[in-house]
């Protein structure tokens, strides 16, 4: 979504009805196990905020939720309206379902004098879609990034917790075509990616969409 | 003066990422080795060095290292700045994603020379690679021994966790940094004199040193050889070496370690070279810093010193390239958009200005442009820069500011002849007027 | 729910250093305290220094963002050198330091401020001629004293929907919103729910509750006030009128007895909205949502306006002659068979002139003013005692203190500033907090939310929950471990009976060990039916932690004490001495129901609605001879009199209440009382000169200088000394 000539960061909230008190909460027995080894390195549980949002977009399904909201300040004990603050301040946090595969383009400097427009302009055509839009099929959704500081391999497309570099227009339907079969890169796994990163000893186990003997 | 690998040393070795294969060439030597020092020796050794932060500001390091408590009475905390969101800098993710146990063996000699006992990495979450490797890194060296409890025998504890962020820019300054790590907002906090210096109440309100990544990496190397050697490379007041990032149009784009004091061009040359067309202008250390033009780029220097008196600064070392087909108001707007989009919203002169900085920028490069846009554009960056809360607001007027001073004519024309000087060459996208109208309506 | 106590630098509000430094700002040589803010130094001089964010009771971590405070800051060296920072610092939160040079009137800074109101009007609609702030707009102010005369910004403004509801009291414009933070930072320090926040970032940054849920903060009513331009309005006084057409009276709010300053806002007659006065030792510069929105009974157009008496079942409206023939009549001839109830909402004059007419004019003893069951009888020592004081330390006192135990009070709804006053203390002094309470509310703020302990207690069980907190505090104290392991065995009872464990108990304690402690205890502790014991508990805690008198059992109606004080208690006469016994309460509607009290007055109560019994409330209002009720509408008990006395309000009469803490207060006269109602004082005066009274009282002052003389412990007020800010009057030793 465009306003004001700017990419909101945060949509604002579709659909959802207002998460109720008794709404249920939805974690997982893991992934309590998770946020509390994660809150343990903190001296505050309130610090654990950031990681408690991605186990959410994780258990969520990978888009947060008022009530996935409400459950993250009740875990960590403080109010609803500052976890929104902080849900809604990052743009990785999605509060709207994004495709099952999120193309988040650079269109910053290097890559925008490099001709990362014109590889929006070709995903665009080929996905029949505007940028911000989802597909109608839900595979895909298409963002502009800023810099993603990939800058020596313009242009470079993140998708879920990979990075695609040097892309151009000529390949990148080849990037569509081989992430149409692919299991891997989903919101849910870059959430799942991030979660494990600090829990101390997953790299044996790995995490997202990577195994551990690829780590 | 040239390509100085110090940091870059085992970068190409196969599997330096393991420990074993690290710790076969030479890894870890220096935490051995300070494993026997006292604190203060490992500061000295800093200032030895005359080591200068990597972020881009180029503070003495050792000032801030010498700067926290000398006991363990109270927790203090090691930060690791490692959110590098700087358009054009890509240093600090090959230094994760290659050589991870170089940047854990400048955190734990950080927390030997000041006291503490918890390192905290904040690595931006699009970094998902490098903080894997980092992880594996962190993984190894608690199972060698070299984190955790009672480090090589020493009775020094030191724990190191990994904390992503989730996109935001903001979040690289480095008290904004501090506000995300306690999970808030990515809002700047007060600094000094208005509150105290971080060294005294910074994280948690407790001592905290904060250092780039490279910064970190550079005291691993220090330490392991010395300060003195370190000090051998670089000019007088710029010691050692640089990575700078090179992307644009050159012919071989990467991370070039030199030695500072590298003559701009060399490096420039060193890439290979302009691609296809002649040199228009480098920014020579991201994208908050201002544009030079080719005659300009042949008396800098790359060292904090001759950039600034140059008129612009080596910053973070984004180093950034172009041609002559590129479009000067073109490349100002994107940079425009960048800080609008950045900006916490926290102060009015960064919130409200960026975003008025983008709007002039972008009825100029549509060619809606009027007589006396350049001027408006000079002072809405003057009533910016240095009235904002932090440095956003700064780096957000400076390059505008730096491009009207080298490429004024090209915004002449743009406004003359509402279209581009060069021929189009990046085309952005059309920008939706009209303001999609929030949730609330529904109530 | 924000549950974090500020560290010092985060703080505003921080105890200033005693060490003095020496500023200059604008060529004028200060000496102020080291580490205050240079802006508060330039204001307390008289130096404008311009500022939307800044707030002296906010915490200064989240201020500094409109920069429009900045001023030009220079230092000098011990050698005398001078060097000036390159760039323009925020006053309001920089800490003076000695031979700090600020310049707030040079041309750079005034191009600054040019520069920031340019950047906050590129947004705000200016729509100044509809919104409620135009008149009173710091925006409007500054922009007129400082800005510039056009704006160069010719794209178009940010929209938004207009007045989007956070609530049935405020109203959000988020195109006027400059950002400030300061309703933010209200929810979060001074409130403590927590429930506004900014949300999204950079240009879009918003003020919004979570989800677009409402925003139900018992304090709300504050945010309207502190917001510096027109985006947080209220919905009560909306499109009402413009600023510069009100009147503006001083008053006390009428809601609980914690004797807010207020200021009624009217026009012709009308009260349109209320706003917090400020009193620093009182409700600094707050009120609660009860008290900002609940005048409106005031203007209602259900007020009484002239007195109604009943005939043939029905009410009609007569002449005050007719009236005062009536009831003069029916008084002289039940001679002492006649009783009096006051409700703790009438002033002072008031029940001071119904007590006097009927002890010293009509011979009647039965006066009474209690309408909650009462544990004890008016007549036990213990009553007077417990009762006389109220309170034993003033509200402003409340924040020196280390810990605080509340106990059996939901306080932020029962005493709300007191609730305040605690926040303060835990949030901005560092004090601890134990609250001991049967339940938890489900608020969106408490004190359970900032508690160190939480006592949360099987119900019925408090007895002994206080004797196990006795034993608990008398070991530590003992033994000297406040910090250590509770030893295994002591509680009296298992503590299945009170659901609390040894562990809680014993941290408790530990804080009350500390000392310089104070005990606030509600409703449920004075109206509990073991009141004696609770008590006898309470003041052991106290006196083993050397806090005797640290004890508050406030009272709960804006003149609860002050009528109690006048006398208005069976056997207890003006400043409760000792006198004859008579009915209270309970009796006389008892009393009333047998038929066998002839004449029953009710002056700004309502048994029928209010008093514990119902069933024999109804009984013996029902069942009068004749009732006279002097009330501003018609309420339960009133529909029941055989003659009702149309009283005013708070905004039409001088009087004085006095507060939970013992402060009497001045109300001022705002307006003509509305038809020919009249106040009660006059009520009574008029009929006690009926009715053959020798001091004969004309005005307030009159029954003001009279108290003053014959009230013990009222020696020291009169119209001469109360002012706008109340004195305290001594208590009496209990007798």
């Amino acid at each position: 979504m465009i306003q004001n000539g700017i990419n909101t960061l945060a949509d604002s909230y579709i659909t959802h009805p207002v998460a109720q008190p008794e709404d249920k909460m939805q974690f997982s027995e893991e992934a309590v196990a998770e946020l509390e080894e994660i809150i343990s390195h903190y001296p505050e549980r309130k610090a654990a905020c950031l990681p408690a949002l991605w186990i959410a977009q994780r258990e969520y399904g990978g888009h947060l939720t008022p009530a996935a909201i409400r459950e993250v300040a009740t875990r960590l004990g403080t109010s609803q309206t500052e976890v929104e603050g902080v849900a809604t301040f990052y743009t990785m946090y999605n509060l709207r379902p994004r495709g099952r595969h999120h193309l988040e383009v650079c269109t910053c400097l290097t890559c925008a004098v490099m001709g990362a427009y014109d590889v929006v302009h070709a995903l665009e055509h080929a996905l029949d879609i505007s940028i911000g839009e989802t597909t109608a099929d839900g595979e895909f959704t298409l963002s502009e990034a800023e810099c993603l500081n990939y800058c020596g391999n313009a242009t470079v497309v993140q998708v879920g917790d990979h990075y695609f570099p040097d892309i151009s227009p000529s390949n990148c339907l080849n990037l569509v075509e081989e992430l149409r079969k692919s299991e891997k890169y989903t919101p849910a796994l870059l959430a799942d990616s991030l979660v494990k990163i600090q829990t101390p000893g997953a790299s044996l186990k790995g995490g997202g969409s990577f195994k551990a003997e690829e780590i | 003066m040239a390509i100085l690998n110090l940091l870059f040393e085992h970068r190409d070795v196969e599997g330096i990422g393991n420990i074993d294969v690290w710790e076969a060439n030479g890894g870890y030597e220096g935490v051995r080795k300070a494993a026997a020092l006292e604190p203060q020796v490992i500061v000295d050794e800093i200032k030895t060095s005359g080591l200068r932060g990597r972020g881009g500001a180029g503070f003495p390091t050792w000032i801030k290292w010498n700067g926290l408590p000398k006991n363990y009475d109270a927790p203090h905390y090691v930060l690791c700045n490692a959110d590098e969101g700087e358009p054009g800098t890509f240093k600090d993710r090959e230094l994760i994603l290659k050589i991870p146990h170089l940047l854990i063996e400048g955190m734990i000699l950080a927390g030997f020379a000041t006291y503490s006992k918890v390192g905290y990495v904040y690595i931006r979450g699009e970094y998902v690679e490098p903080a894997w490797q980092l992880r594996k890194a962190i993984d190894q060296a608690y199972a060698k021994g070299y984190l955790g409890k009672n480090i090589l025998g020493t009775g020094r504890d030191f724990d190191i966790y990994i904390h992503m962020g989730a996109g935001s820019y903001e979040c690289g300054e480095e008290s904004a940094l501090m506000s995300s790590l306690m999970g808030e907002r990515g809002n700047p906090r007060l600094k000094f004199p208005h509150a105290p210096l971080p060294t005294v109440a910074g994280v948690w309100q407790a001592p905290t040193l904060i250092n780039n990544v490279e910064t970190y990496c550079a005291a691993a190397w220090i330490i392991k050889h010395s300060g003195e050697e370190y000090a051998k490379y670089g000019t007088e007041k710029s010691k050692g070496t640089k990575i700078m990032s090179v992307s644009g149009h050159v012919a071989r784009t990467g991370n070039y370690e030199i030695e500072m004091g590298t003559p701009l061009m060399e490096l420039l040359n060193m890439a290979g070279g302009v691609k296809d067309g002649v040199l228009k202008a480098v920014i020579p250390g991201g994208s908050s810093v201002q544009i030079m033009r080719p005659e300009q780029c042949e008396k800098i220097n790359l060292d904090y010193e001759s950039c600034g008196a140059n008129g612009t600064l080596l910053g973070s070392g984004g180093f950034m390239v172009f041609n002559d087909k590129t479009d000067i108001v073109q490349l100002m707007r994107r940079t425009s958009q960048f800080y609008m989009h950045e900006s916490c919203g926290k102060c009015t002169p960064c919130r409200e200005g960026t975003r008025w900085l983008f709007k002039i920028l972008d009825r100029i490069a549509s060619g809606n442009g009027q007589k006396g846009d350049v001027e408006l554009l000079l002072d809405v960056c003057s009533q910016i820069d240095g009235r904002s809360y932090c440095g956003l607001g700064d780096a957000a007027a400076w390059p505008i500011v730096g491009a009207i001073k080298a490429f004024r004519s090209e915004f002449d024309y743009w406004i003359e002849h509402k279209r581009s000087p060069i021929g189009n060459t990046f085309v952005p996208p059309v920008v939706e007027a009209v303001n999609p109208v929030l949730a609330l309506t529904s109530v | 729910m924000s549950d974090r106590s500020l560290t010092q630098t985060e703080v505003s509000l921080n105890p200033l250093s005693s060490e003095r430094v020496n500023i200059t700002i604008d060529g004028i040589s200060l000496s102020v305290p080291k580490g205050e803010n240079v802006i508060e130094a330039a204001l307390n001089a008289g130096i404008d220094i311009p500022y939307f964010c800044y707030h002296p009771r906010l915490s200064k971590g989240d201020a500094a963002n409109c920069r429009m405070c900045l001023v030009e800051v220079a230092s000098t060296a011990p050698d005398g050198s001078v060097r000036k920072m390159p760039k323009p610092q925020t006053a309001c939160t920089l800490p003076a330091a000695e031979g700090m040079i600020i310049d707030t009137n040079t041309e750079k800074i005034n191009k600054d401020r040019k520069g920031v109101l340019e950047f906050l009007l590129i947004n705000h609609p200016l729509d100044c001629p509809v919104c409620d702030r135009g008149g009173e707009c710091p925006l409007q102010n500054n922009t007129l004293y400082y800005g510039a005369s056009a704006s160069r910004f010719t794209e178009e403004k940010r929209h938004y929907p207009k007045a989007y509801p956070l609530s049935a009291q405020v109203v959000l414009d988020r195109e006027r919103c400059i950002q400030c933070a300061r309703c933010t930072r209200f929810t979060d320090d001074i409130s403590g729910d927590a429930q506004l926040g900014l949300l999204k970032r950079g240009s879009d940054v918003e003020v919004g509750t979570f989800a677009h849920t409402s925003f139900n903060s018992k304090f709300s009513g504050n945010v309207i006030e502190l917001c510096p331009v027109g985006a947080l309005t209220s919905r009560t006084y909306r499109f009402k009128s413009r600023p510069w057409d009100l009147m503006t009276q001083k008053s006390i709010c009428s809601k609980c007895s914690n004797g807010c300053n207020i200021k009624l806002d009217y026009r012709m007659d009308e009260v349109l909205r209320v706003n917090a006065r400020l009193n620093e030792d009182v409700n600094e510069e707050w009120t609660c949502d009860r008290g900002k929105f609940g005048h409106d009974y005031i203007s209602s157009p259900d007020r009484l306006k002239s007195p109604l008496m009943r005939k043939d079942g029905k009410f009609v409206e007569v002449s005050w002659h007719q009236a005062y023939s009536l009831l003069a009549d029916k008084l002289r001839a039940a001679g002492t068979n006649c009783g009096a109830i006051a409700g703790g909402r009438t002033t002072n004059e008031s029940v001071y002139l119904l007590q006097k007419l009927f002890r010293e004019i009509l011979g009647s003893n039965n006066l009474d003013c209690r309408l909650d069951s009462n544990p004890l009888p008016a007549s036990d020592p213990l009553f007077k005692k417990s009762l006389q004081t109220g309170m034993g330390n003033k509200i402003a006192d409340l924040e020196k203190m280390k810990t605080i135990m509340v106990i059996g009070s939901d306080l932020q709804d029962e005493q709300p500033i007191l609730f305040l006053r605690v926040r303060k203390a835990w949030r901005f002094k560092g004090a601890k907090v134990v609250y001991v309470s049967d339940h938890l509310t489900t608020d969106s703020t408490a004190v359970s939310d900032f508690a160190s302990v939480n006592l949360i207690y099987q119900p019925g069980s408090e007895i002994t929950v206080l004797k196990d907190l006795e034993n608990a505090l008398a070991r530590v104290l003992s033994a000297n471990t406040a910090d250590s392991e509770p030893p295994a065995q002591l509680n009296t009872q298992p503590s299945e009976a009170t659901g609390l464990s040894n562990n809680d108990i014993h941290l408790a304690a530990s804080l009350l060990a500390k000392g310089e402690i104070t005990i606030i205890a509600g409703k449920s502790v004075s109206q509990h039916s073991q009141y004696v014991e609770l008590y006898q508990s309470l003041t052991n805690l106290l006196a083993s932690t050397n806090s005797e008198g640290n004890l508050n059992i406030p009272v709960h109606e804006c003149n609860s004490l002050g009528t109690m004080d006048m006398g208005m208690l069976p056997g207890s006469g003006p400043g409760f001495t000792k006198c004859a016994g008579g009915m209270g309460t309970a009796e006389m509607l008892q009393a009333s129901a047998d038929g066998n009290l002839q004449v029953l007055w009710v002056m700004g109560a309502d048994p029928v609605q209010n008093f514990h019994n119902n069933e024999l409330a109804v009984r013996g209002i029902e069942n009068c001879p004749f009732l006279v009720v002097s009330e501003l509408t018609l309420t339960e008990t009133a529909k029941r009199a055989d003659l009702v006395l149309p009283a005013v309000s708070i905004a039409e009469q001088e009087g004085t209440f006095t507060s939970c803490e013992g402060r009497v207060q001045k109300l001022f006269k705002a307006f003509e009382p509305v038809g020919s109602s009249k106040p009660d004082w006059l009520i009574v005066a008029e009929l006690s000169a009926i009715l053959g009274a020798k001091n004969l009282y004309f005005t307030f002052n009159d029954v003001l200088q009279s108290i003053s003389k014959e009230v013990p412990g009222y020696e020291k007020i009169n119209p001469g000394t109360i002012g706008d800010q109340g004195i305290f009057r001594t208590v009496p030793a209990a007798g």
